[in-house]
């Protein structure tokens, strides 16, 4: 469904010289998983899944969303997911029926398909007492339900979530943990990042710890604790994190020896 | 593009910018009560200037009696106003004073003096025995002197810094002018001679203009000007909320992971922000349409608006409001908040301002020229157009369309640019930190000055030079332009680049290109300085026919040339001194800093757009810019200041000497007939087939110079790097 190979993201930077967001990563995530990207801030995650929303453009490197390649089918791939991120926003001017109708109407769809399939949205999320509400006048955990009606309103095979629960009350995350464990049981692949280790491992089938733009391990949770001989996912995250900056000590990467 | 796409965009962009309040009020509210408002102000205003009285003081006026009346009581006699016109005279309040018997002060200081202590907005003083010595000149010539007494001085002194005391002066200079055509008549008419003695004819003035055409001249003065200056309003908050305020709140990530690609995000957003550029424009033409049939309409001359009118502002406005919108939207998709938006359009504003309002100036007229100055020419061309002058500007047409459409799809694809960069789109806000600029700024000089070091090198030359061009006076000899050459370019042009090339930075010589050209480079250089000489002097000529010189001032050049009977100190006045200056600061320094960037042409451009702006004359201004690009594109190509020079030196040198040796040549053999021809208003002129063949010659030599393998700085070794990572960049 997503395969990811060698997926490389770097910015130049006129002061810094070039900055490596993504190293090379690879991995796949297959239909009716949940595939977690876990990682302490800048590890790469953003970088990978807004790549494979085609937001950004990978330096190097392929990636395929359910058989597109996100760099030269784009418009493509974009039908094929549904994208939730703390930084995809709901319009403060707009209802939230409203806004699911208008991407619902951008993916292609119309009419009275449109119309009941916003209707069963909003029936399965318990939408229907925001329907006429302003974004502006909704709480977090409404607008968090707005998203994830916009994102699913064309019914895509694959969902991503980056860091989506940040920011969210205990309650609102758990209620999104259960709308995203629903939709891997209805056979959607779904990505999802974040670095609070307890929702990984309640939620993900399939794991990658990133660090500074690589992919540390990657594997099931018993898999990856078994290899690295650790009792559980947070010592064996502190364990990865700790071995790597041991061996690759950052060198920073100079202007004139990019030049060069 | 999928266009379906595009109207669902617009369809929400609009609906939401209908949602807010700010718009609303900016687009509908605001016309509406703006233009009634400001017409009861300006009546209000007109009402309080008009019944305002004025106090005059006059000292020692002269007694009733022989002469005919001037002041009766507190008021100027009513003989000196029309019958009936009581008003007039109501609103000039006389007191009258003896002369004071101190004659030691001033007069201008004692009657300012009793302008502050009594409140007076004019003193007017008679001379003393004024009515004994008007009689005086009034007898007639005796036949031994032959002649007439001196005319007599009636002073008058007014504050002309404040409004009040220049009305009162404009009122009692009338009242006193009236008088002395009263008094030369009472004269005249003492020796039997009839008024007409003195004044044989009047001027009797015949407006052949018909009403109509005084309405549309009013008006096409002011509605180009409400139309363009509302259209950039109405697409300037938009804009600014529909990019920077998306990204502001996080909805910008959300609209672009949608299925809508990015050119039509672009031409959902340009439609949105043009559709309230023309709204709020529209809005504002009709209020003020309504206003001007109500309000104005009852002042003589300003009628309401001619209806046509309406027709042609519609016409410009499209594509006005679309060249607005872009630029609005490419500026505003750089801001991270709606408060930096603000600070990018500003600027915008103020480069617009001056192109809407020229037109404004006296004298400033539609023709090739000003068809050609984007915005100016659409003001031109609506104004002619509203006055009635349709034949008169239609071969402008074409021109004024071209320009604005051409600038529009510019904009509109810089918008477009913007858009595709994901640096500008998920662009980091940045801190300025003045302490560690500062310390960086002394402590790690680079071998190569910074882009700032070389932005603020060129326009502290640009300033300085403005600010001495008032000190010193205009060369009125060939010594005083030997003088103010060798000051402007060793003073104001080399000293400041070569002063930061040795201050801010490690390595003066690499900065200022001073080292051995690679070997052909001098060699091209001059002979691309001949090859492209023929082609600069046709340009040259086509600038001036386009905008024309001041005669005085071509003249003055002229002269320049001319004078000096030396050749050899000319050249080296005008060839190799700015050769040397000029190619240090603008190929040294400031090109040197430039090519931080990253992109080597943009460099090339700034700094050829200083060396253009350096030049006195706008007329030189636009050549010697192409020939600052040519050069520049030298320095990069040979990494050598000297080809560059040697360039320089060879092109001035040409440009006089052709002038000089050629133009002066009476006996001009045959052959260089069929050279260069002269032509009354540019001098020498190559003939075509000549240009033509340095055009071809120049681009070979061009061509050579490109094929030269050149050093790049490190910053536009990244930049090809970036240009080409995503397609050849693999990880090992």
């Amino acid at each position: 469904m997503i395969h990811v190979r060698h997926l490389a993201k770097h910015y130049a930077d006129l002061k810094r010289g070039k900055i490596v967001a993504l190293g090379g990563v690879s991995f796949d995530a297959m239909p009716g998983q949940v595939y977690g990207l876990l990682g302490p801030n800048g590890a790469g995650k953003t970088t990978v899944l807004r790549i494979l929303s085609t937001i950004l453009r990978p330096s190097g490197g392929t990636a395929s969303v359910n058989g597109y390649e996100v760099l030269t089918q784009a418009s493509h791939v974009r039908h094929q997911i549904g994208f939730v991120s703390t930084n995809t926003a709901v319009y403060d001017r707009m209802t939230a029926w409203e806004m699911v109708e208008y991407f619902g109407r951008l993916y292609g769809l119309e009419g009275e398909f449109l119309r009941s399939r916003m209707e069963e949205i909003f029936d399965r999320l318990q939408m229907n007492e925001i329907r006429d509400m302003l974004g502006a006048k909704m709480s977090t955990g409404m607008k968090q339900k707005v998203s994830i009606a916009r994102a699913i309103v064309h019914d895509p095979p694959v969902l991503i979530f980056d860091e989506a629960t940040s920011g969210l009350d205990v309650l609102v995350a758990r209620a999104l943990l259960e709308s995203i464990a629903e939709l891997r049981d209805q056979g959607k692949c779904v990505i999802f990042s974040t670095h609070i280790m307890r929702e990984v491992e309640k939620l993900c089938d399939r794991i990658a710890i990133m660090h500074r733009g690589h992919i540390l391990a990657e594997g099931t949770l018993g898999e990856l604790c078994e290899t690295h001989a650790q009792p559980d996912l947070e010592e064996l995250f502190f364990h990865l994190i700790q071995e790597h900056d041991h061996r690759h000590a950052v060198i920073p990467t100079g202007l004139r020896s990019f030049a060069d | 593009m999928n266009w379906r796409n595009v109207e669902l965009i617009l369809a929400r962009e609009v609906r939401d910018q209908l949602r807010d309040r700010r718009t609303l009020f900016m687009i509908a509210i605001l016309p509406m009560v703006l233009y009634p408002l400001l017409g009861m102000s300006f009546f209000q205003v007109t009402q309080f200037l008009r019944e305002h009285p004025v106090r005059i003081l006059v000292v020692d006026p002269p007694p009733p009696g022989e002469l005919p009346p001037l002041i009766d009581g507190e008021r100027f006699s009513a003989a000196l106003f029309s019958p009936g016109d009581d008003r007039s005279a109501e609103l000039l309040r006389v007191t009258t004073q003896k002369a004071p018997n101190d004659t030691s002060r001033a007069a201008d200081s004692w009657a300012r003096q009793q302008m502050l202590d009594g409140g007076f907005d004019v003193v007017v003083s008679f001379p003393a025995e004024f009515a004994l010595r008007t009689k005086a000149a009034a007898e007639p010539l005796r036949q031994e002197s032959g002649q007439p007494s001196p005319e007599l001085d009636v002073s008058v002194y007014p504050n002309l810094a404040r409004d009040s005391s220049r009305t009162a002066h404009r009122r009692v200079t009338d009242v006193l002018l009236r008088w002395r055509d009263e008094l030369g008549r009472q004269n005249l008419e003492s020796r039997g001679l009839p008024i007409t003695a003195a004044k044989p004819f009047k001027i009797a003035t015949h407006d052949v203009a018909e009403k109509s055409q005084h309405r549309a001249a009013a008006w096409s003065k002011i509605l180009p000007l409400v139309l363009l200056l509302w259209a950039l309003t109405g697409a300037f908050y938009p804009a600014i909320d529909l990019c920077a305020g998306e990204k502001e709140r996080g909805t910008l990530e959300t609209l672009l992971s949608s299925p809508a690609e990015r050119l039509e995000i672009v031409w959902g957003k340009l439609l949105t922000v043009m559709l309230f550029s023309m709204a709020t424009a529209v809005l504002n033409l009709s209020s003020l349409a309504l206003t001007g049939t109500l309000v104005l309409s009852q002042l003589p001359n300003l009628g309401p608006p001619p209806t046509l009118a309406f027709l042609w502002l519609l016409v410009a406005l499209v594509p006005m409001s679309a060249l607005f919108s872009a630029l609005c939207l490419a500026l505003a998709v750089l801001a991270k908040s709606t408060k930096e938006g603000q600070y990018y359009l500003m600027p915008l504003v103020l480069v617009t301002m001056p192109l809407v309002v020229l037109p404004m100036s006296p004298g400033v007229e539609l023709n090739f020229g000003n068809s050609l100055i984007p915005v100016t020419g659409v003001v031109l061309l609506l104004r002619s157009l509203l006055e009635g002058e349709y034949l008169a500007v239609l071969p402008y047409v074409p021109l004024v369309v071209a320009v604005t459409v051409i600038c529009a799809l510019m904009a509109i694809r810089w918008a477009t640019n913007q858009f595709n960069s994901e640096s500008v789109l998920f662009r980091e806000s940045e801190r300025l930190d003045v302490n560690l600029w500062l310390r960086h700024l002394v402590r790690d000089r680079g071998p190569t000055p910074s882009f700032a070091e070389a932005m603020f090198c060129g326009f502290l030359i640009l300033l300085v030079k403005f600010f001495m061009s008032f000190g010193m006076r205009t060369p009125r000899s060939f010594s005083d332009f030997v003088n103010l050459v060798a000051i402007t370019q060793l003073i104001v042009i080399a000293l400041p680049a070569l002063l930061m090339a040795v201050f801010f930075t490690s390595r003066p010589a690499l900065t200022l290109l001073i080292k051995r050209p690679p070997f052909g480079t001098p060699m091209a250089a001059a002979l691309l300085a001949f090859a492209f000489h023929p082609t600069a002097n046709m340009l040259q000529a086509v600038v001036q026919w386009v905008y024309p010189l001041d005669d005085q001032v071509a003249k003055t050049i002229s002269q320049l040339v001319f004078e000096p009977d030396s050749i050899w100190v000319l050249l080296l006045v005008i060839a190799v001194l700015p050769a040397v200056c000029e190619e240090l600061a603008f190929r040294g320094f400031i090109l040197s800093g430039l090519r931080h960037m990253g992109h080597k042409w943009t460099a090339i451009l700034v700094s050829s757009l200083f060396f253009g702006a350096t030049h006195a004359l706008f007329q030189q201004s636009i050549v010697a810019s192409l020939v600052g690009a040519i050069l520049g594109y030298v320095a990069v190509q040979s990494g050598s200041i000297w080809p560059c020079i040697l360039f320089h030196a060879i092109h001035n040198s040409l440009a006089v000497l052709v002038q000089r040796i050629i133009g002066d040549a009476a006996d001009r053999p045959e052959w260089l007939r069929w050279i260069v021809r002269e032509t009354p208003a540019n001098g020498m002129l190559y003939h075509w087939p000549v240009v033509l063949a340095s055009i071809c010659v120049s681009a070979a030599i061009l061509y050579w110079f490109h094929r030269q393998p050149y050093a790049r700085t490190p910053e536009e070794s990244l930049q090809e790097a970036i240009d080409h990572q995503s397609a050849h960049w693999m990880p090992g």
